[in-house]
């Protein structure tokens, strides 16, 4: 039983490194602009279908194809942005609209270029286990860890210590006094999308090498990417990733301990339980109404 | 008196009468008709890739059927139902509003109830390959038929296993009806015959297996790992097992392994697993049937066909053939096509068809594959077999 406790808690950490990768990008974009881009998951997975290109078509290592996938998903991402700008009035709901018809847009755009097969890495290393005594995991999954915990901290060391970053968090706190203090909302606006979609494009490319994709894939990591981060709390980088780990190693004790069927339901139940408890999330602040 | 141009004028007319009447009567067999078929398949969606394969064996069905029956001619009309029950109802009612006799296709024993549901209620036939789970055929719905069912799977599997001389298997299977019907099934059949089975379900949307498959190695302990799910939940479960590496005789899968596409795309995890196949891969088709699909397929869309394009194949000739046949008769709106179906008894490509009153096939048994050295040899029966089986049949 401890082995499979053991087992069971460092595959939902390692999952919570995952999810946390896919997560952050929406997490900034919410937490600075209140919009939530209902096409994230389809611009991580536009990087995870970079990578498939780059490796079956040109051959390369999936891991190399991340100086592809940061152009794309940027690209795509700082055209989005250009889209939901042009909103004048209720941007939150007319931004929910335009961002799901991306998110159709972009899912058949796959489709039609890499029709409905599944795809994965065929890199034997990265599918390889990684034996840690009595703890098993694949290379690649160690290694989206790995990076998902330095992007953490690079993001968060940058919004903390940067110019650009502290401006990104002066428009999310008060758009108005920051264009006072002479910072531009809109490119201020335009950098956390097109950062949104660089951290994206580490997330699809990771996703490529430890996962399978296929187009129809783009909802459900929208979906566990808006949970992350309500449970995180508005603006919160560190909460991203104890949350994301919180509902890896929840749902990898549910498989575990009761059923693999329950998995999905631990996430809902998780989401529920911690809004009811702490509306603002884990590490969200209660603001001031008015 | 009458007169002799008064009498001829009337012979006249009679022999012009006789003569269009005659040309009229020797033109109707040479008249060939034109019948509208719809196709609703998830053209796109989570099982898109399911679809567009099934969608593929109906077309290549309408271009054989129609280069082979010089009187008759099938159109096609497809309309994609995204992988959704609501999407495919709607898609049943819109061919229905455009005039076709029958429809062909459905994927996914979720999708395909409600769309058959809505096909009876319009009164018309409904013939799938896409759908096993057994509700599908005790709903009552006298227009609905399928050419597979549970049982054939079931039946497959446990012969592999039985001859494998498994006495533990362990059952991991997606919660979707389809899954869930075969994979209780067999563990009812496995129990009932000395053999320990334990089942364990997962969500679809799962994708780290590793938790799951730790349990069955560390608790479970079988001979055999049975797998029901689709190509995403196999490579997700074939992973987890090989970072781990649980001490079992044989991986087993059902359908979308033992195929080809599965070797070209997961070199690694293929070699040795077993999954339903009706053919050898390379294939060769000895029938003249067999022949016209194939080469059918090769020049429409340039690959060889996989276990999908056979389904869809076969459904859509044994739908078109009744079609023409109730026409011939005289009955296609009198619900002849459900009859001409009924009366079916055929060799196929996926062996012999018949309807049985609640329209399921009662003759379909499926045929167990391994992969081996980038091939698929069929093991099971042994009857069918083109060569043995190796072990152990997993990829480490």
């Amino acid at each position: 039983m401890t082995e499979l406790l053991l087992q069971a808690l460092y595959s939902g950490l390692l999952q919570g490194g995952a999810y946390a990768l896919i997560a952050l990008g929406l997490a900034l974009v919410f937490g600075t602009m209140k919009i939530i881009n209902l096409a994230h998951g389809e611009l991580v997975l536009m990087a995870a279908y970079v990578a498939y290109a780059a490796e079956s078509a040109l051959g390369w290592h999936p891991l190399a194809a991340i100086v592809l996938a940061l152009p794309a998903t940027g690209l795509t991402a700082a055209g989005m942005h250009w889209t939901v700008s042009r909103i004048r009035a209720d941007r939150e709901i007319n931004s929910l609209l335009l961002t799901f018809g991306f998110a159709v847009v972009l899912t058949n755009g796959f489709l039609m270029l890499w029709s409905a097969d599944v795809h994965s890495t065929s890199s034997a290393w990265l599918q390889d286990a990684l034996v840690l005594g009595p703890l098993y995991s694949m290379h690649s999954e160690a290694l989206s860890f790995a990076i998902s915990l330095a992007l953490l901290a690079g993001l968060w060391w940058w919004l903390a210590r940067s110019w650009h970053g502290r401006a990104l968090r002066a428009v999310a706190a008060n758009r108005d006094c920051a264009m006072l203090m002479g910072i531009a909302p809109g490119r201020t606006e335009l950098l956390s999308f097109v950062l949104a979609g660089a951290l994206a494009a580490f997330a699809g490319v990771a996703l490529y090498c430890h996962g399978v994709i296929q187009p129809a894939l783009g909802g459900a990591l929208t979906v566990k990417a808006f949970i992350i981060t309500v449970l995180a709390g508005l603006g919160s980088i560190p909460g991203v990733l104890a949350a994301a780990i919180l509902l890896g190693i929840c749902e990898a004790l549910t498989v575990t301990l009761a059923s693999s069927a329950l998995q999905e339901l631990t996430g809902m139940v998780l989401f529920l339980v911690v809004l009811f408890v702490l509306p603002n999330g884990l590490f969200g602040t209660a603001r001031r109404r008015g | 008196m009458i007169q002799r141009r008064d009498f001829h004028r009337p012979v006249r007319r009679a022999a012009l009468a006789a003569a269009l009447a005659a040309s009229c009567l020797s033109l109707a067999p040479a008249f060939a008709a034109e019948f509208l078929v719809g196709a609703e398949l998830p053209l796109t969606g989570a099982l898109a890739r399911v679809g567009n394969g099934m969608h593929e064996g109906v077309h290549v069905a309408a271009e054989v059927f129609n280069k082979a029956n010089g009187r008759h001619k099938i159109r096609l009309v497809s309309i994609d139902d995204e992988s959704t029950p609501a999407k495919a109802i709607a898609a049943v009612e819109k061919l229905a509003s455009q005039g076709v006799l029958a429809i062909t296709g459905g994927y996914g024993s979720n999708n395909i109830a409600p769309a058959a549901e809505a096909a009876n209620r319009l009164n018309l036939v409904y013939m799938t390959s896409g759908g096993v789970d057994d509700s599908l055929v005790s709903a009552g719905r006298k227009n609905f038929f399928r050419i597979n069912n549970t049982a054939g799977y079931e039946r497959a599997v446990l012969g592999l296993i039985g001859d494998m001389g498994a006495k533990s298997v362990s059952i991991v299977y997606s919660t979707k009806d389809a899954t869930t019907d075969l994979a209780l099934s067999v563990q009812k059949a496995l129990a009932a015959s000395g053999v320990r089975a334990e089942a364990h379900s997962f969500d679809p949307a799962i994708t780290d297996f590793k938790p799951v498959i730790n349990k069955i190695r560390l608790q479970d302990r079988p001979d055999v790992i049975l797998m029901a799910g689709y190509e995403n939940d196999y490579v997700g479960i074939l992973r987890a097992a090989r970072v781990l590496k649980p001490p079992v005789k044989a991986m087993v899968g059902v359908w979308s392994l033992a195929t080809p596409k599965m070797a070209a795309e997961f070199p690694d995890l293929m070699p040795h697993v077993y999954g339903t196949a009706l053919l050898p891969f390379p294939a060769t088709f000895e029938t003249a049937d067999g022949k016209a699909f194939s080469d059918a397929y090769r020049q429409l869309y340039r690959k060889e066909a996989d276990y999908l394009g056979q389904f869809g194949y076969v459904q859509g000739m044994l739908l078109f053939e009744a079609i023409a046949r109730a026409f011939d008769k005289g009955t296609l709106a009198k619900g002849g096509i459900a009859d001409e179906l009924r009366k079916t008894d055929r060799d196929t490509l996926i062996g012999r068809v018949q309807f049985a009153a609640n329209g399921d096939n009662p003759h379909f048994v499926h045929r167990m594959g391994q992969h081996q050295d980038k091939k698929i040899v069929i093991v099971w029966p042994k009857q069918y077999a083109t060569g043995p089986k190796v072990y152990p049949g997993v990829p480490w």
